[in-house]
């Protein structure tokens, strides 16, 4: 997996005709889109901040057995010599934060916080990231489908749309989670850790679609009517050129801007159900576990809340920051 | 008894004299009097503190969650049965003192422990005189029978234990179906409305203690029919003892008020203190000890203990220290291991698991030496009358585990390298730290274990206590908890290591599956011992055979850290149930 | 008008056919799908196959699921009754049956719970409406300003924060740390309304703070967006002063999106402030679906999921039909 960045260019990198629509065509000549984008992002400082933490992020995830292997200890590992035998909390001040445990470590088991933060990022971005894919994919899919077609296709796909909306989604995705959890033999050929992030990645792709399916349908609508559309129909483009050719490199950009958008709402939604119990198999690290664990000893032990908390916070807050800079790159009317 | 936290069904906790609970320095744990006794560390545990005869006042009760069940012929919570001896009053019951004595039974509705005739087949209890429910009207023998009867009516009213336990002893009881559909039981004579008369198919010395559970508590059966009846009883329940409901909102206020119709002298056990006695029901845990700790409660109900920060304002400030105790609940806490899930089948695989366990691991997630209790090395509770100190699988001298020897063990059970199975654990409370810390401790001989975590609602009666899912799911590792429901040797063996008592369409606590004929004639001698140091002789053989097989890794001996509201009268740890005796609580303001 | 409103609320009606359908559906068939069984759930602890039957018949849980959810229906409808004989008990209607846990009516479990989950979701969504468009406005009109950067960072930060994690934090500053908020707990508004608030300031914050900032970033980009429009110029233009400009045309452009997503915000939490019930363990719905699925009560998740579903879309109504009286440009065909 790479970074979005790297992702960004080519996935704008289209088609002539992207240029040709996009109305700061006009203000700034000569330049393609991609190209203008580009260059605001490279200005927008914040923005590239988001982004570099991003890179690192998933840098440590990615990397997470050999950081872990220098600088903490297995994450799974009890150092029960580390805490104080009746209140079960670190023995030192701070959480027992030192050289050697660099967040501290955990109440009750000794656990290595750093560790498990590293570990944690692995999941926490895996969930997001692939549940985006999957409620882009399938959001895509069919609000082009939708938005193209029209009439009995469209409502259909427009109505499914709206009841899904109307879903007390974390109600459903708990009960699923749960159901899932029941659960203790293997489905569809998944079991343990695996199948728990699988449902995750299900409940929480699956419920999404529909944000990113009106998005695109509402694109698609208007493309549908513009004059180059027209034009290659006249010409006797089939629906297939239309629609992989013309319209796709038209949808890329606000596609890509709301992908951005939703991995830290997707992270987020995984570290509530993971702090509700049904998230990730124990003992796999997750921040929302981790902060679900520390409801019982935050009052005597803050640093054990405030370390998946804060980890929470950076992450979303550079995807949310990426997402706005993106945003702010690729709409015309912005920065004016 | 099996539900870690929430079920706590009498837990035996007969407290002995020098027993490990005496260790906070209270001088009153020697004598297993009512001798009271001024507020200190450990003082409610054997001794009464603040003992009072001060009649008025309003006692403030917290509690988490709702009871199973108001339904005497329902409940099956341990905090449930001891609350309920306030309003409540049932054929027998648990002798309201402190010390080992409260694990006694002693008249309540029948004037003493039954009459036996019939080579002990025949049991007769006369009732006393003035005994009436709130209505007013007297409390007939028939009363108590339809009680009885109506805990065989799992269709209506299922849960409770009578009908687990009465349908084996009483004759025809195995084919009776309850009130509502099979009439009447003929075992259960009720003609003489001053006496009930049991015929039993066989002699069972228990039975005076099976009569102290609530499901001898009288119902009048008029008040169980139409909209108010059946399952809708437990929300109309009519009273017998001192006390009658006043407000009952389920889930958030139980409030009970004096019951004008009781009269003292038909009941010798009960003081009847305060004028109203309060409960709010569905609070936060950290909640409820906050209230406690600032006195605005006077005490929790479900006596599982504090929260950590509760604990550690408790244990680091001395005023508030002497207004805790920390008692011993009965309850042994162990890792049940499987013989019918491969490789557990073989003895040395199971033994490679009983020594690469770190049992310091495991006794820190049930919350440490004093939210968790000591650490267990086999499976009788120190508090029991037969216990004599064993330790088949020394866990090495800091009880991390002997990895040494469970390599062995691994190689003898042809497994050197290690092998895979699961655990199975409820995911609330701290089952899950439990497994993790099990888990985290096989792991290092190269025993690797995955966590199945479910509701607790499930994982007794669908998850470990059914074999064949047990078998299906490979559930070889189980997290489990076990305390009796009467406080006997038996009462705590019998469900979980006879290999007669296994339940194969579920509701099994023999989880492992222990069948031993060796055992199963050891509880049969035992069982019919008369002299009490050759019977606990017999009951310590069966701890030690229990652990040769190895079905069962103990970890722990359960305690829990408790606190009395300092305006609380005549309180001690009642050894029946393991916690509080709400009978005689009284307030000094 | 009417006929729309009509059509709409015939929609509705489908609506929760299908989100009571589909979660039957999942409570259903899931368990069946993993290999479990949901009568073994209340079956006790002395549950054998006997005994399993007759709770299963008991629960209803014997019949054919359409016959199950057919009978569900006809309950919120009609009203049924449970059981036979001398034990028979009516569910009057709208009866959504009886919890499998409690035997207590689902329905008055529920509107128990209402008056918690309402209190925190109306008071935390007037404290974030407010907040954050008073903000998002200033912010809006500073532009570039300290006041403007320091506002968006804020609301950055709060997008970012899930509520489990503020809460706690709140709770650890200001009911341990500096203990101005002692003992956090719901106490009821008809007790003492004092109390009743006091206990709701941290919960209000913390849930209206995630929220305040989206509005906040939301308003602003609104305001942006419509003062850049050419009508404010043209109304610049005549010569109205700014303030003018921007009450009488500013203003109601920019703030309608907003009023839309605050009708459908405030709809989907009446359903259940799940994790902020959690945190602060008030017993609201979002606190009693979250027991209820645990236990695999069905009643209750079912009761639950309909009550929330249900906010959601008569949400999304209100809010198309007060459209039409803000925005004068949509019409209903």
């Amino acid at each position: 997996m790479t970074a979005p960045l790297d992702v960004e260019p080519s996935a704008l990198s289209a088609d002539p005709d992207a240029v040709t629509n996009a109305e700061s065509s006009k203000a700034v000549e000569g330049r393609s889109l991609k190209q203008i984008a580009w260059m605001r992002l490279k200005r927008d400082k914040v923005a590239l901040g988001g982004a570099v933490v991003i890179v690192l992020l998933i840098l440590i995830a990615v990397f997470a057995p050999l950081i872990v292997k220098a600088l903490g200890h297995p994450p799974n590992d009890f150092h029960e010599d580390l805490l104080d035998p009746t209140l079960l909390t670190p023995k030192h001040k701070y959480g027992g934060i030192n050289g050697s445990y660099l967040l501290g470590v955990e109440p009750v088991n000794g656990r290595d916080i750093f560790s498990r933060i590293v570990y944690g990022a692995r999941i926490s971005l895996l969930t997001a990231f692939l549940a985006t894919v999957l409620s882009v994919t399938i959001g895509t899919v069919l609000g082009i489908t939708a938005g193209f077609f029209g009439g009995w296709v469209d409502g259909l796909i427009s109505r499914t749309m709206d009841i899904l909306l109307a879903f007390p989604l974390l109600v459903f995705a708990i009960s699923i989670g749960t159901v899932i959890q029941t659960a203790n033999g293997a489905v569809l050929g998944l079991s343990g850790t695996s199948l728990s992030v699988a449902t995750l990645i299900f409940i929480i792709g699956f419920f999404n679609w529909p944000y990113i399916g009106r998005i695109v349908r509402g694109q698609t609508l208007s493309l549908r009517e513009k004059e180059f559309v027209d034009a290659a129909r006249s010409l006797g483009a089939s629906n297939g050129h239309i629609i992989f050719k013309q319209l796709l490199p038209n949808l890329a950009a606000p596609v890509l801007v709301y992908s951005t958008l939703i991995i830290p709402s997707n992270i987020l939604f995984e570290a509530a159900l993971s702090f509700l119990g049904v998230g990730v198999r124990r003992p796999t690290p997750s921040w929302g576990s981790m902060l679900s664990d520390a409801v019982a000893t935050y009052s005597i032990d803050p640093i054990f809340m405030i370390v998946p908390g804060v980890a929470l916070l950076i992450t979303v807050m550079a995807f949310n920051l990426l997402g706005d800079g993106l945003r702010d790159a690729l709409d015309p009317r912005a920065g004016r | 008894m099996s539900r870690n936290k929430l079920v706590k069904a009498g837990s035996v906790a007969a407290v002995l004299a020098l027993g490990a609970a005496a260790c906070g320095g209270s001088s009153s744990g020697s004598k297993p009097t009512s001798t009271g006794v001024k507020a200190t560390y450990n003082a409610a545990i054997g001794g009464v503190v603040n003992k009072s005869t001060k009649v008025g006042g309003t006692i403030n009760y917290v509690a988490s969650s709702d009871f199973d069940s108001l339904d005497p012929a329902r409940t099956y919570y341990a905090y449930s049965w001891d609350y309920q001896r306030i309003y409540q009053r049932t054929l027998m019951m648990f002798k309201p003192v402190a010390g080992k004595d409260g694990a006694s039974v002693t008249g309540d509705l029948a004037t003493g422990a039954g009459a036996l005739s019939d080579g002990g087949k025949t049991v007769t209890y006369t009732l006393r005189d003035g005994i009436t429910f709130e209505t007013g009207a007297a409390i007939k023998s028939a009363d108590i029978k339809y009680a009885l009867e109506r805990s065989f009516a799992q269709d209506v009213i299922n849960g409770g234990p009578g009908a687990t336990y009465l349908s084996p002893i009483l004759v025809g009881g195995k084919t009776y179906k309850g009130p509502y559909k099979g009439g009447d039981l003929a075992s259960i004579d009720a003609t003489d409305p001053k006496k009930i008369v049991f015929h039993l198919t066989k002699a069972f010395a228990d039975f005076d203690y099976l009569m102290a559970l609530p499901i001898s508590t009288p119902v009048p059966k008029a008040s169980d029919t139409g909209r108010n009846g059946g399952a809708n009883y437990q929300f109309h329940v009519v009273s017998s003892g001192p006390y009658k409901i006043a407000t009952y909102q389920p889930g958030k206020v139980l409030n009970l008020v004096r019951n004008t119709a009781w009269k003292k002298d038909s009941d010798p056990n009960r003081l009847a203190l305060p004028d109203k006695i309060n409960l709010i029901e569905g609070l936060d845990s950290a909640d409820e000890d906050q209230r406690v700790l600032a006195g605005s409660a006077d005490m929790e109900i479900e006596g599982t203990g504090v929260q950590q920060d509760a604990q550690s304002k408790i244990l680091t400030n001395p005023t508030n220290k002497v207004n805790a105790d920390n008692p011993s609940t009965g309850f042994t806490r162990y890792i049940s291991i499987q013989q019918t899930v491969a490789p557990l089948d073989n003895v040395h695989c199971r033994r490679a698991v009983q020594y690469a366990a770190d049992k310091v691991a495991l006794q820190f997630s049930r919350g440490g030496p004093i939210a968790g209790g000591d650490v267990a090395t086999q499976l009788t509770p120190p508090n029991l009358s037969s216990y004599k100190k064993i330790d088949p699988y020394p866990s090495g001298s800091d009880n991390k585990g002997d990895l040494a020897k469970a390599k062995d063990e691994l190689k003898q059970c042809g497994k050197p390298s290690g092998f895979t199975t699961k655990i199975a654990t409820s995911n609330k409370g701290k089952g899950p730290k439990t497994a993790e810390a099990l888990q985290q401790g096989l792991k290092r001989v190269g025993i690797n274990a995955q966590i199945v975590a479910v509701d607790p609602s499930t994982y007794y009666s669908g998850v470990i206590g059914l074999p064949s899912n047990v078998k299906k799911q490979g559930l070889g590792l189980a997290v489990a908890g076990w305390g009796p429901d009467f406080p006997t040797p038996y009462g705590f063996f019998e469900s979980i290591v006879d290999g007669r008592a296994i339940k194969k369409d579920g509701g099994n606590s023999n989880y492992a599956e222990l069948n031993d004929p060796a055992i199963n004639s050891l509880i049969d001698q035992a069982g019919s011992e008369t002299d009490a140091s050759k019977r606990n002789d017999l009951w310590a053989q069966v701890d030690q055979k229990v652990m040769d097989a190895a079905v069962i890794l103990p970890f722990v001996a359960d305690k829990a850290l408790t606190y009395r509201g300092p305006r609380l009268t005549n309180v001690y740890i009642n050894q029946a149930f393991g916690i509080y005796d709400f009978v005689n609580i009284g307030v000094t303001s | 008008m009417g006929r729309f409103v009509i059509r709409r609320l015939l929609g509705v009606v489908v609506l929760m056919f299908i989100v009571s359908a589909a979660t039957f559906a999942v409570f259903f068939l899931g368990p069946k799908f993993v290999g479990a069984d949901v009568a073994r759930n209340f079956c006790g602890r002395v549950c054998n196959e006997q005994s399993l039957v007759e709770v299963k018949a008991k629960l209803g849980l014997d019949k054919p699921i359409y016959d199950q959810y057919g009978a569900y229906v006809k309950g919120i409808f009609v009203g049924r009754t449970f059981g036979s004989g001398e034990t028979a008990r009516d569910c009057p209607v709208p009866c959504l049956g009886y919890s499998f846990k409690t035997d207590l009516p689902v329905w008055n479990q529920m509107t128990d719970r209402l008056p918690v989950t309402f209190s925190l979701a109306i008071g935390a969504g007037l404290i974030w409406l407010v907040s954050g468009v008073a903000v998002g406005i200033l912010s809006a009109l500073r532009r570039g300003t300290l006041f403007d950067r320091a506002a968006m960072s804020v609301a950055l930060a709060g997008v970012s924060l899930p509520v489990y994690f503020t809460g706690l934090v709140a709770l650890s500053v200001f009911s341990y740390k500096f203990k101005w908020f002692v003992n956090v707990h719901y106490s009821g508004f008809t007790d003492n309304p004092a109390e009743w608030a006091k206990n709701l300031v941290l919960p209000w914050i913390c849930l209206a703070f995630l929220y305040a900032a989206t509005y906040a970033r939301l308003t602003r980009a609104n305001m942006l967006e419509t003062m850049g429009e050419d009508y404010i110029r043209t109304a610049r233009a005549k010569g109205l002063p700014e303030k003018v400009v921007i009450r009488k045309h500013g203003f109601r452009a920019a703030l309608t999106p907003i009023v839309t997503i605050f009708g459908l915000d405030l709809g989907g939490l009446l359903g259940g402030a799940i994790l902020t019930e959690s945190v602060f363990g008030f017993p609201g719905v979002g606190k009693l679906a979250v027991d209820a699925i645990g236990q695999q009560d069905l009643p209750v998740i079912l009761g639950v999921t309909l009550f929330a579903g249900f906010f959601i879309v008569m949400a999304n109504l209100i809010v198309d039909v007060l459209y039409a009286y803000v925005d004068p440009r949509v019409r209903y065909s």
